[in-house]
């Protein structure tokens, strides 16, 4: 075997180690390490050379990415998350002739595409999701995020916040938590849009808040021009709404129809 | 491999997020590989990898890498200044060398990026340290790598255009073939350097290399030189060759003189020759072949032997001078002769005598518009004479005239002016007896003389146009004929005759004196005074301008405005940006006429050179400004501007071509005209078609002008629509219910048709590119018939003859064959017109057998070969009496479109694919690229051209030489008007009554 697989796989080893310690900076800094190392690998993407060892540098390099991913699921840097699944990405499509199948492939595809929906980024979640074969969709970590969605989608938020219950994978937690912050900012949008105010009791009811200190609270932080006032919560509306334009359309086709004529004079 | 290509960049962008710099760079060079597929995703990055290049902290190598990234990226978003900017940034990793769109592209815009900084840099004179070095570096390299790579016409190219003379030297000095390059660099720089005071820079850059080779080309030199105008560079290059012992540098000196004369560039010329030493041989020997006797080329032959220089030399020097005068003796004869090259008298003889013995005009077309024309019709009758007048230019056949006096003599007024002009146009450089054959008709001195002053009026101009850019001699009496009249119809003729004769030579005292004239504010003499003026000062873009305009802000009179404007025009002639301020200052006036003028001027400051900005003003102008005059010109304005690139021009005035206004169509047709002149341009013709039949009768005449002027020369075998225009023309002239304007317009184009007896074209660049100043001064001026008829005598300024005449050192022309190597018919004479039967007005369809349909063509033809010959007995004088080689040859040619004219059946053998032709000979402009020397002739060219005067070599000096064109008209003439004395006796009587004029009196002539 290569010296240098050997020398890769005894830091992931390493590395395992200390993910399954929980030793966040360890595994951070062997992380680092390892994806420098695997740059001198010439199988992997984008290069795809073949080299006698190129199935297990390639093996070892997904499961690297696999582990860097639920690593900064742990960690809740979701930048992280971000740019390890990117480079994870071409073992499970580019390389898909050359491997065997990973097992985690679909809990991670599934996470990237809750992470998505917490992110908010509905259409990169229908290109992901386009992307993905038609049997991946039987998957329940997929059909997980599929209906978590839908239900979005729809305006169901009370059965987003109860699908919580059903997660396939405990790293799923990580982004549940994000998903509720989301659908409350997502009913906030909507009622700030809808209601000039609200009694802070429908508000409580409204934003799936169990006491009033948390509205107030969430108030507080993210919707500071948001007054309380008489027991309601009043939504700056008039503030927004800026007298739209009228277009000065008599104007423009009586400029017009004199261009036009005197183009005709011209030529 | 290819089944496992990369399917997104994302992983490679991510990748740029890490931390680790080992893992940025991994990923940059990744990206770099890939960036060609990838770039839509990596767009949307872009902004990492920028922030990645201005990364102080990042290994520099890596942030040039960055930047090449970038670069890439921005190179497929299609933003151009951006991608350049970052591959700037780039440093060495951008490779000029390497064979993609990407580097392609950039390259060019780097190049150009870099040539307008530096124009910039330089036009506003701020200091060129401003330029990135970087850019500088880039354009370097690639200046050196096409160097390396012998690509010198690249390096050249870009160095012009990059305004890096030093590089331009570099490319033309290490090219492997030095003279090819810079004869491609001169055109280059007259076709793309826009800017007057730049070519100069890279002309007189041009000259110093050319100056520096063991072998310098001394033609091209000299045309360098006359561009630059360095007159005493020339003088020295002369001197020199002239100097040397060699026959062969002597003959390549005449050839110079040639070529330099060709340019028009009167001024030059003279001082050129004023440079020269005067011959300081004896009186015997430079004052004898120019002074004694009045037509140098007359008695020469006789009295020089072949080798004149030493037969010569030897009789004299054997009996005063030391046998060192040898050589000195050699040298002044050469210098006479040289001089008599430079002042133009050479060439212009030679010419007249070709467009003499060649003469092949037909009078049967000017009769039969002289009987379809109403006698009342005084614009027609008038535009009979001008046709008459152009078909003959040069030839100094004026016997229409003397067949019709008493129809001529219903010229009256300024009708007359223009018929007696008209003989100038006839007798188009007879620079020797001109005047003589003027002479009955010019102001006699002191007792009055009693002639009209149309007739005196238009002699004084018709001398202008004789001796047009060659009036040394004749300018002093001008200048007295207008100092001694206060008859404003004579100053009208002497100030055009002095304009023309003076072209261009700035002399201060003809300026005061047709000043005085201008000052009188007499509307018909301002006029001219106005255009004389402006003649006078041609290319100088003197202080007279703003005197002029001044001038033309006082006076009340339209006309002289509009000659001053004709006249300032002029001044700027060929100045490009120099003239700007002018333009400006007229182009802006208040007054339609002035701008008018200012039309003129942009046309003539950028005569040529095709300069955008000069075209976009005229095309704004050609659809904004209010007066319609201001548009026609501008329209038209834009044919001068174009006429080096004739066949743009369709295209850039097609849409006017249809504009609803009518004076923008004329405009439209007279620019086609005016830029695609002799050249029979299809798309110019195509255009032009529909024109001829336009609703405005003006339009149409303008249309038929513009179309003559594009087919002169060309007969219906090369384009068939010629044949279909000739008939339309006929059809006009022959149509009673037809408006003059256009009936005038078919019968001008008809005589520009068959301009000079058919060996003439309308050519405004010479042979070497120039523009010919006296050509397109002549069809500016022309372009005015508009408001003044005798005005379109002008035309025949622009004609040059289209020969080819082979001179020998004694600047004989000696028989030789050359071939022409494409089918006789293509280029031959069109064919004499069969006499009008007045049946064939009658359009039944009568049902005709084939046998008596040829019978009917054949007596057709006997007719008209018996009229032609009686014409010729009773005119021309029997061609064999003066029994000469060019002559017979004549004749012979004749018998061959004769022949052509006989039913297809008889000749059944195919035409030849080439045909024998002889010096001097008739070589139209398309028929130049068929022209080759025969191998084993005994003269060799000393420059391969086509056309034109070109000096041989002879091979074999000792044999006898057989001369052709030894045919003086003058001698003829001579003969001829003794003829045609009795002839004309009766038309004299005539004459006494109402004072017509009269053919010129039989002068003695002795030899």
């Amino acid at each position: 075997m290569d010296p240098k697989l050997t020398e890769v796989s005894q830091y992931f080893e390493r590395f395992k180690a200390a993910c399954v310690r929980e030793d966040i900076d360890t595994s951070a800094n062997l992380l680092s390490q390892l994806k420098v190392s695997l740059t001198s690998f010439r199988s992997l993407p984008p290069l795809f050379e073949v080299t006698p060892n190129s199935v297990q540098e390639l093996t070892i390099a997904r499961d690297i990415y696999e582990h860097a991913v639920l690593l900064s699921v742990k960690m809740g840097d979701q930048d992280a998350f971000e740019r390890d699944f990117f480079q994870l990405k071409p073992y499970y499509t580019d390389a898909r002739k050359r491997l065997p199948p990973s097992p985690q492939e679909h809990m991670i595809l599934g996470l990237n595409l809750l992470r998505l929906l917490v992110q908010n980024r509905i259409a990169e979640f229908h290109t992901e999701l386009e992307l993905l074969p038609a049997e991946s969709l039987e998957d329940p970590c997929i059909k997980h995020a599929v209906e978590l969605e839908q239900s979005f989608m729809e305006g169901a938020y009370n059965r987003v916040l109860t699908a919580k219950q059903t997660v396939p994978n405990q790293s799923y937690d990580y982004f549940m938590d994000l998903l509720a912050k989301t659908v409350r900012d997502e009913i906030s949008g909507c009622s700030e849009k809808a209601y000039d105010y609200l009694s802070i009791n429908d508000a409580r009811q409204m934003l799936l808040f169990s006491s009033d200190n948390e509205l107030l609270q969430y108030i507080n932080e993210e919707h500071p021009e948001w007054e309380i006032k008489d027991g309601s919560v009043v939504f700056q509306k008039a503030k927004e709404t800026a007298p739209c334009k009228e277009i000065p359309s008599l104007q423009l086709i009586n400029q017009t129809l004199s261009y036009a004529r005197e183009l005709e004079r011209i030529v | 491999m290819a089944a496992t290509m990369v399917s997104s960049a994302g992983g490679l962008l991510a990748m740029l997020n890490e931390s680790h710099p080992l893992l940025k760079q991994q990923a940059l060079q990744n990206l770099n590989n890939y960036v060609d597929q990838f770039w839509p995703e990596i767009s949307t990055s872009v902004t990492i990898i920028e922030s990645l290049y201005e990364d102080e902290e990042f290994d520099q190598n890596q942030r040039q890498l960055a930047a090449l990234l970038v670069s890439k990226v921005f190179y497929y978003l299609g933003e151009l200044n951006d991608s350049l900017s970052y591959a700037l940034g780039a440093g060495s990793l951008f490779d000029v060398s390497e064979d993609s769109d990407y580097v392609h592209t950039l390259l060019a815009k780097a190049i150009d990026e870099y040539a307008s900084l530096k124009t910039k840099a330089i036009e506003s004179s701020a200091d060129a340290e401003s330029i990135d070095p970087r850019l500088e570096a880039i354009v370097e390299r690639m200046l050196d790598k096409c160097i390396a790579d012998g690509k010198y016409q690249q390096a050249m190219g870009i160095a012009i255009e990059c305004r890096r003379l030093d590089k331009l030297e570099e490319a033309i000095t290490r090219s492997d073939n030095v003279h090819g390059t810079l004869s491609y660099c001169i055109g280059v720089s007259h076709c793309f350097i826009n800017r007057r005071e730049y070519r100069c820079e890279v002309l007189s850059l041009l000259v110093n290399v050319y100056q520096k080779l063991p072998s310098p080309d001394y033609l091209s030199i000299c045309q360098c030189l006359m561009f630059l105008d360095e007159p005493e560079g020339v003088a020295s290059i002369l001197e020199k060759l002239l100097r040397s012992d060699n026959k062969d540098d002597a003959l390549l000196a005449f050839q110079i003189a040639f070529d330099l004369v060709e340019n028009e560039h009167q001024a030059f010329l003279l001082n050129v020759r004023d440079r020269l030493p005067t011959p300081k041989s004896q009186p015997l020997e430079s004052a004898n072949p120019r002074s004694a006797e009045p037509v140098s080329g007359e008695t020469e032959p006789s009295t020089a032997s072949e080798d004149v220089p030493m037969a010569e030399g030897a009789s004299v020097s054997s009996t005063s001078a030391p046998e060192i005068d040898k050589s000195e003796e050699t040298y002044s004869e050469r210098l006479t002769k040289i001089k008599g090259i430079l002042s133009g008298e050479t060439s212009i003889q030679l010419t007249l005598q070709f467009l003499y013995s060649h003469n092949k005009s037909d009078l049967l077309i000017l009769k039969a518009i002289k009987q379809s024309v109403e006698m009342r019709n005084s614009v027609c009758h008038s535009a009979t004479i001008y046709s008459n007048a152009i078909m003959h230019a040069g030839t100094t056949v004026d016997t229409f005239l003397r067949e019709n006096l008493d129809w001529l003599s219903r010229a009256t007024n300024w009708a007359k002016f223009s018929a007696t002009a008209g003989l100038g146009v006839i007798h188009r450089g007879h620079l020797q007896q001109g005047r003589s054959l003027m002479a009955p008709y010019l102001p006699q001195g002191g007792a009055g003389g009693g002639g009209s002053p149309y007739s005196e009026g238009g002699a004084l101009y018709a001398l202008g146009l004789i001796h047009a850019n060659h009036g040394e001699g004749i300018k002093q009496f001008l200048r007295d004929s207008l100092r001694s009249t206060n008859v404003e119809v004579i100053q009208h003729g002497a100030c055009l005759g002095l304009g023309l004769a003076a072209l261009g030579t700035a002399d201060e005292d003809i300026y005061d004196d047709i000043k005085s004239v201008l000052y009188t504010d007499s509307a018909v003499a301002g006029e001219a005074a106005g255009i004389g003026m402006g003649l006078l000062m041609v290319g100088t873009a003197s202080e007279k301008a703003s005197e002029m305009l001044a001038y033309a802000h006082e006076t009340q009179h339209e006309k002289i405005i509009r000659g001053l404007a004709l006249g300032i025009a002029l001044t700027v002639y060929g100045r490009e940006e120099e003239a700007d301020t002018l333009i400006e200052q007229m182009t802006r006036d208040q007054d339609p006429i002035l701008r008018y003028g200012g039309m003129y001027a942009l046309a003539l400051a950028y005569g040529g050179t095709a300069n955008n900005k000069a075209i976009r003003q005229l095309l704004h102008f050609a659809v904004s400004d209010v007066s319609d005059d201001v548009r026609r010109t501008a329209v038209l304005a834009l044919g001068f501007v174009m006429y080096s690139e004739p066949e743009q021009t369709p295209r850039i005035v097609s849409l006017l071509s249809e504009s609803y206004n009518p004076h923008v169509r004329y405009g439209a047709a007279l620019a086609v005209g005016i830029s695609c002149a002799g050249t029979g341009l299809s798309e110019a013709i195509s255009l032009l078609e529909p024109l001829t039949s336009d609703v405005v009768d003006f339009v149409r005449q303008g249309a038929l002008i513009a179309m003559a002027m594009v087919m002169v020369q060309m007969n219906e075998a090369s384009d068939s629509r010629v044949g279909t225009f000739r008939r339309q023309l006929e059809k006009i002239i022959l149509d009673k219910h037809e408006d003059t304007m256009s009936k005038m317009g078919a019968i001008l184009a008809s005589g520009i048709l068959d301009a000079g007896g058919r060996n003439v074209t309308i050519r405004l660049l010479s042979k070497t590119k120039h523009d010919k100043i006296t050509a397109v001064v002549g069809l500016a001026v022309f372009s005015q018939f508009w408001y003044w008829y005798p005005l379109i005598y002008f035309i025949s300024l622009s004609f040059s003859a289209t020969a080819f005449i082979g001179l020998n050192y004694d600047l004989k022309v000696p028989k030789f064959d050359f071939i022409s190597n494409a089918k006789p018919s293509l280029f031959e004479y069109p064919k004499p017109t069969i006499v009008p039967t007045t049946t064939s007005a009658v359009k039944l369809p009568t049902a005709v057998l084939s046998t008596s349909a040829k019978a009917t063509k054949a007596r057709a033809k006997k007719d008209a070969e018996q009229k032609a010959n009686t014409e010729k007995a009773a005119a021309a004088g029997e061609p064999s009496t003066s029994t000469n080689s060019g002559k017979g040859k004549s004749t012979e040619k004749d018998g061959d479109s004769m022949q052509v004219d006989t039913p297809p059946e008889k000749k059944a053998e195919p035409e030849p694919s080439f045909e024998l032709v002889t010096n001097p000979a008739r070589v139209v402009p398309s028929q130049e690229k068929y022209i080759k020397f025969m191998e084993d002739s005994r003269y060799v060219p000393v420059k391969l051209a086509p056309s034109g005067f070109v000096l041989l070599r002879d091979l074999k000096p000792t044999e006898p030489e057989v001369l052709s064109l030894t045919d003086a008209p003058s001698s003829t003439n001579a003969t001829r008007a003794a003829a045609a004395a009795g002839l004309g006796a009766g038309g004299q009587q005539a004459m006494a009554v109402d004072d017509e004029p009269q053919p010129p009196q039989p002068f003695e002539y002795t030899s």
